[in-house]
């Protein structure tokens, strides 16, 4: 009698323990890397460069995040560059004066293919998942069939096209590029979310007088918001994350986007790596942001699928 | 006419076109003209170095590809790579998916620490971690030396044996995630009476697992398999950024040699249809997956 209260108490604890234990692997594994990534940004390049190495900043400075906001202004000629000595990180590399506007190309295109994706793939997705038109199955296998040849592959007819129509080194380029990539998954995504939404509702709209534009706003839109969501940040990540396709399409700072800029920097080896791994930090955070900060939407929107199948 | 028109097309399908076109038009453009191109391409002899004879070779050019030394070095390694990263990726996916399953304090936060790989663009993984791997300022030399498993620092990403695994490692990273995210959802479906029951009847953790959980994760599991071969199995960024295929021949995988191919030789013939061989190699693996599992399991 007197030993049945204790026998779930050491279960529990047990439990307790073995699910910190997993907590702590867990972190950190996930955010272990990114951590030193911060932490190597955060040094100078004498610090970073010290043998064993410093695990974290023995004095935190921003200056590696400073040299990338003012290397606009700054001339690096191959004089001034050669002035500082490599090991107080005065290796700026050339083209670190790209960075802001890759920056902003980044963004800008992001945000492009963000919303464009959207307006797109809803219209799409509502005609293959609601309406029961001649062609339905055919259009959808052939969206989804877009995604199957690899990427690299796209690449140089892809240049072409792009080249034919005038648009090389542009960020329009970009933008319907990337659509492409996203625009697929998109309409999977949205379909899977479209057809959880009860027939009734729809029925019920088009009662009301409603033709399947007004379905779509009234009903489809309002309640499918987390999908929504999703799709944007989707869209989003995927363009400010794609390389093949920005470094074969774009040429210089009009239009090259933030990874492009970067890959550059550590292809180059006089870059400093304190200089490349701040670079590497601002390139983060963007997206990690945004993931975290949409989360709920993202688990929600990007799985409705999974469960089906 | 427009009324024939009318009658022969519904209010349905007419609204469904016009929906649809937008998308249609803009895949034919950026999509499907060129896949199609990319494959006439594969039918010509077509070299950059030579741009104004540019016969028509039929097949030949696929025939020289499986004659091709290097195609067949691509292939293993290839192999090796996407094994090594699907395996260990799902494998860790489900780790990770039992934890968060689990109704803990602090849950919340871990799983938005799950999505910063996820988000992390992946010329900054490929960064980040030849930081890591570097030979003398490296983050893995240090901690191995630490805990003693090493005795003296090495040359990680130039030890043949090992670069293709440790670049799957930084791919493992970024891509368990979204994986560990789909598990998780499937196993938020399971009915909590199925594990009741299961437990009425006697069964322990491991026999829940094995009998309930796993056999209720089917569907997650293919699409994670499906999805995440697809994906390695292409996967280009991280050997640009680094190895570029080497040392020597060991990272030297299809994608890879599908750039050098094109971008460095410049024979585009060759490439295009290196690129359908991939192409046609993973539509085919992902129908087999699901046809496998779909029964299996």
């Amino acid at each position: 009698m007197q030993a049945t209260p204790r026998r779930p108490v050491a279960p529990r604890v047990m439990r307790g323990m073995l699910l910190f234990c997993f907590s702590a692997l867990f972190v950190l594994y996930v955010a272990g890397p990114v951590a030193w990534l911060v932490s190597s940004s955060l040094q100078s390049e004498a610090e970073i460069t010290a043998v064993p190495p410093n695990w974290l900043p023995p004095s935190p400075s921003l200056s590696n995040f400073e040299a990338i906001f003012t290397a606009g202004e700054r001339q690096v000629t191959y004089e001034t560059r050669r002035q500082g000595d490599a090991a107080t990180g005065g290796f700026l590399p050339s083209g670190a004066s790209n960075l802001l506007p890759s920056l902003w190309n980044s963004l800008t295109v992001g945000i492009w293919v963000a919303v464009l994706n959207l307006l797109l793939s809803v219209t799409a997705a509502y005609a293959i998942a609601v309406i029961n038109f001649r062609g339905r199955r055919a259009t959808l296998y052939t969206v989804l069939a877009t995604r199957v040849v690899p990427d690299i592959a796209l690449v140089v007819p892809l240049f072409l096209v792009i080249r034919n129509l005038g648009l090389i080194n542009s960020v329009g380029a970009l933008v319907v590029t990337y659509l492409a990539i996203t625009v697929p998954f998109t309409i999977f995504i949205l379909i899977s979310y479209f057809e959880g939404i009860p027939r009734d509702l729809y029925r019920a709209a088009r009662i009301d007088g409603c033709g399947h534009w007004g379905a779509l706003r009234h009903v489809y839109l309002p309640l499918s918001l987390p999908a929504l969501v999703a799709a944007l940040t989707f869209a989003f990540l995927t363009s400010w994350n794609e390389f093949v396709f920005a470094l074969v399409l774009t040429q210089n700072v009009e239009a090259q986007t933030l990874p492009i800029v970067i890959s550059g920097f550590i292809m180059d080896f006089t870059t400093s790596f304190s200089f490349v791994n701040a670079a590497g930090v601002i390139a983060i955070i963007p997206p990690v942001l945004m993931a975290v900060v949409f989360q709920r939407y993202i688990v929600s929107g990007l799985t409705a699928g999974a469960v089906k199948g | 006419m427009l009324a024939a028109l009318h009658r022969r097309f519904g209010y349905d399908e007419r609204s469904a076109a016009l929906l649809v076109f937008p998308v249609v038009a803009v895949l034919l453009v950026v999509a499907a003209f060129p896949i199609l191109y990319s494959f006439w391409v594969s039918l010509h002899d077509i070299v950059l170095t030579r741009p104004l004879r540019r016969p028509f070779v039929g097949f030949d050019n696929y025939l020289r590809v499986f004659d091709d030394q290097r195609f067949w070095v691509a292939v293993a390694r290839t192999t090796i790579y996407t094994v090594v990263t699907v395996a260990v990726t799902t494998l860790l996916a489900m780790l990770v998916a039992l934890l968060l399953n689990e109704n803990f304090p602090g849950n919340r936060l871990l799983q938005a620490l799950l999505l910063v790989p996820w988000a992390t663009p992946s010329v900054v993984n490929g960064l980040m971690w030849k930081w890591i791997y570097d030979p003398t300022y490296g983050l893995l030399n240090a901690l191995l030396l630490k805990l003693g498993l090493i005795e003296k620092y090495r040359v990680w990403l130039g030890d043949p044996d090992l670069t293709l695994l440790l670049i799957a490692n930084a791919a493992i990273w970024k891509q368990m995630p979204l994986a560990a995210l789909l598990i998780i959802v499937t196993m938020k479906a399971i009915p909590d009476d199925l594990y009741r029951a299961a437990k009425v009847d006697g069964a322990g953790v491991f026999q829940r697992f094995l009998h309930v959980t796993l056999p209720a994760l089917r569907p997650g599991l293919m699409l994670v398999l499906v999805y995440e071969t697809m994906i390695s199995i292409r996967h280009f960024d991280l050997f640009l950024i680094m190895t570029q295929g080497g040392p020597g021949d060991a990272s030297f995988t299809l994608s890879w040699l599908i750039y050098v191919e094109t971008f460095r030789s410049l024979r585009f013939g060759t490439g295009a249809a290196m690129s359908y061989i991939l192409a046609i190699t993973t539509f085919v693996l992902s129908w087999a997956v699901i046809r496998f599992l779909g029964r299996r399991i």
